[in-house]
């Protein structure tokens, strides 16, 4: 049993942090204060990909020979989101780069299709984004009820549908959307499809307003017969013999869950160290109550963290991890709501006041026990394999 | 780099203290705890798996291992009887006080006063014991231990270690669980100090150490809290399906489970801390802490899961109830927990939890 954190991965979370400082912190504070999603043409972003950010994995096609990326497994993925969203959370979504859809591409998708799709993240001319979409506005966490459709004609799909709350989506080069084929529903007729930006159909963006998170915009768009070719259905038509298609979603959601976790004690944490700098300047800590709430601020988020990082560890071991990473993301979510709230506790009246930091993540963290499945949801999917509940 | 394994040793460990948990103490439940005491044959069985000396150093004859083993072997014993696990350690946390501020001499000289069978020494830190005014005796009252008998008492006040072997007076009490290891009040009036020590770091480790025996007693109870309710629910028909499978029972379930999880990692991570030489005073004082609070919510809702019959003797969850908070009244509880955790947290400068 070891707990230690590597040297590597302690140089990379200096790296985090030194970013996270200079950078995330500041622009998130501003898109807070603007109330608006950092703009395309923000700085901020020039800045991410002059320092490497925003490329794919996608190492290019066969006999590319390029170089590898250092690989990061899910623990130390854990701590540097941890870390990320310990500066701004919202940034770290804001992010350029091929996003939550990467890893499916990278899983399912044909050499042609990573060509295509992931070939523009291997060397910038300029930030790019894409992003999934799944949520709809009657299909959250159960994904199994989403009602986008998608008819074959010819050569082509034909989407319709609407989606809703998508990270990233007006500005993406393309989206990755989750569609039910064959007039059915449910996990077998899901089929995940490339739209690309332009595409005639895809419309009515829609930037929401939101409570916190605001430095990226979260995006509702509908489908109105959007007409893709045939070979923007993601791995091709092999691949969905069988009920492969949700399972796609699936794997994106449950590697999520650690990771959503992992932000939450990262913002925890946010708020524990605002909390405490306030409390030694106005020389509250020799107060008893004051102390006490401290300490259970970081003893839960102390424990939050362990929890994402087994899950994390599992992962990385290819162990399931179902129970653990929900769990991990129930807890946590959780520990990141009542630690910014007893750090708005902390600060009285200060905090109602509207600018400070622990109000803007008390807003922030919220979100934390809703996306990737709220914290009942998770608790079904607990329950489930503890005591077999019920589908 | 991060690793939850446990190894071989420490699995071989486990796998052998949950053998005996589950042949001996489980089985001898009630007999215990009527008897206020453990069987000899129990005793005769731990001995012969090689758990009575499992911190000794190697030139006392113990298996030199660290705080990692011991929390492990302590949730095993502790999920089948905690007052059980109390009662065939004859040290208890008292050791601790050795290993980190005494040398090899006054170790001996401890070990060879508890000899005698079902001997048990008594671990006394906080603000009811204090130094006599003329500085040369011992002074403590002590409202309750788990424990009918007090062989030598091992007292920290401030950072030095006191070692007591004679003048130790107990009264007897009923105890509000725990009960196979007994209860006692116990007091000193200048009782005389047979050695002393001191050592500020060593103190600091011994408490720790003394946290994480206390929190791992305390997570196997909860486990088998868990454990057998949630079996117990699954079981157990009503409104024609399982108790289990009405949705308020199966997120109080898992929500016991969730508590259950995080406070184990928290005691691991702590015990880790102590093996490895790193500052871990603040990490078992939370651990305890939080193993306490997860106590509050998974001892009573054992019994109410199982309804009526939670609240009678034929099951166990009224013990576990009843064990799992007198646990957390120990060695200063609670509040001595996070008021060690509080002061380290808000007396460290810089940033809080920060990774690397």
């Amino acid at each position: 049993m070891d707990f230690a954190i590597d040297e590597r991965t302690r140089e990379r979370l200096a790296d985090a942090r030194e970013w996270g400082r200079a950078a995330m912190r500041p622009a998130g504070l501003e898109a807070d204060r603007l109330s608006a999603p950092l703009p395309i043409d923000h700085p901020y972003f020039a800045k991410f990909i002059e320092r490497g950010g925003g490329r794919t994995r996608w190492t290019g096609p066969p006999g590319a020979n390029r170089p590898e990326r250092e690989p990061t497994s899910v623990v130390q993925t854990l701590l540097l989101l941890e870390e990320l969203a310990y500066w701004d959370r919202g940034v770290t979504v804001a992010d350029p780069g091929p996003g939550l859809p990467e890893t499916n591409v990278l899983a399912m998708g044909t050499e042609e299709q990573k060509q295509r799709f992931l070939g523009p993240f291997l060397e910038l001319d300029r930030p790019r984004w894409a992003c999934f979409a799944m949520t709809e506005p009657g299909a959250g966490s159960d994904a199994a009820a989403i009602t986008t459709s998608a008819r074959k004609d010819g050569d082509s799909w034909i989407l319709t549908g609407a989606k809703c709350f998508i990270g990233g989506a007006s500005r993406a080069d393309w989206i990755l959307v989750q569609a039910v084929v064959g007039g059915e529903k449910g996990r077998g007729a899901q089929r995940a499809f490339f739209v690309e930006q332009g595409t005639p159909g895809l419309g009515g963006f829609k930037i929401e307003k939101k409570m916190g998170l605001k430095a990226y915009e979260s995006t509702s768009f509908t489908l109105s017969d959007c007409r893709v070719p045939a070979t923007n259905l993601l791995g091709g038509e092999e691949r969905y013999a069988s009920s492969a298609g949700f399972k796609t979603a699936m794997r994106t959601f449950n590697a999520g869950r650690p990771i959503i976790a992992a932000n939450a004690v990262g913002m925890g944490r946010a708020a524990l160290d605002e909390a405490i700098a306030f409390a030694r300047e106005h020389d509250l800590v020799a107060r008893e109550r004051v102390r006490d709430r401290l300490e259970a601020m970081a003893r839960k988020l102390r424990m939050a963290r362990l929890v994402c990082l087994r899950a994390g560890w599992l992962a990385d071991r290819a162990r399931p991890n179902i129970v653990e990473a929900s769990m991990a993301k129930a807890l946590a979510a959780g520990v990141g709501q009542e630690a910014t709230a007893l750090g708005m506790e902390l600060l009285g009246a200060t905090g109602a006041r509207g600018d400070h930091l622990i109000e803007k993540l008390y807003r922030d963290v919220k979100a934390m026990d809703i996306v990737e499945g709220t914290g009942q949801v998770q608790r079904v999917i607990i329950a489930r394999e503890l005591v077999g509940l019920p589908r | 780099m991060f690793d939850l394994d446990p190894g071989d040793e420490l699995a071989l460990l486990a796998e052998t203290a949950r053998k005996l948990a589950a042949e001996e103490l489980r089985p001898r439940l009630r007999e215990a705890e009527a008897a206020r005491a453990v069987a000899d044959p129990v005793r005769t069985a731990y001995a012969e798996v090689g758990l009575a000396g499992l911190e000794l150093p190697a030139a006392h004859d113990g298996a030199g291992l660290g705080a990692l083993a011991r929390v492990i072997v302590n949730e095993e014993l502790a999920a089948a009887d905690a007052g059980a696990a109390l009662a065939l350690d004859p040290y208890g946390p008292a050791l601790y006080g050795l290993l980190e501020i005494g040398d090899s001499a006054m170790l001996a000289d401890f070990l060879g006063g508890l000899t005698a069978s079902g001997a048990r020494a008594v671990w006394l830190d906080g603000p009811e014991v204090r130094l006599a005014a003329d500085g040369a005796g011992v002074e403590a009252d002590v409202a309750w231990l788990p424990t009918s008998r007090a062989d030598a008492v091992l007292a920290l006040v401030g950072d030095e270690l006191l070692l007591v072997r004679e003048e130790i007076h107990v009264r007897e009490l009923p105890g509000a669980g725990l009960r196979a290891a007994g209860a006692c009040a116990l007091r000193l009036e200048s009782a005389s100090i047979a050695a002393r020590m001191s050592s500020r770091m060593g103190a600091l480790r011994a408490r720790a150490r003394a946290r994480l025996y206390a929190a791992s007693l305390l997570l196997g109870v909860l486990r088998d809290a868990c454990d057998f309710s949630r079996g117990y629910a699954m079981e157990r028909r009503a409104f024609g399906r399982p108790i289990a499978h009405h949705q308020a029972l199966a997120f109080l379930i898992t929500d016991m489970q969730m508590a259950l999880d995080g406070a184990r990692l928290l005691v691991h991570e702590a015990a880790w801390r102590v093996d490895a030489g790193l500052p871990c005073a603040g990490a078992a004082a939370a651990a305890f802490a939080q193993c306490i609070e997860a106590s509050r919510l998974i001892g009573p809702a054992g019994v109410q899961i199982l309804g009526g019959h939670g609240f009678m003797a034929d099951y166990p969850m009224e013990k576990a109830m009843r064990e799992s908070r007198a646990l957390g009244l120990w060695l200063g509880g609670f509040d001595a927990a996070i008021e060690d955790a509080g002061h380290e947290l808000c007396d460290t400068p810089g940033l809080a939890l920060e990774l690397a």
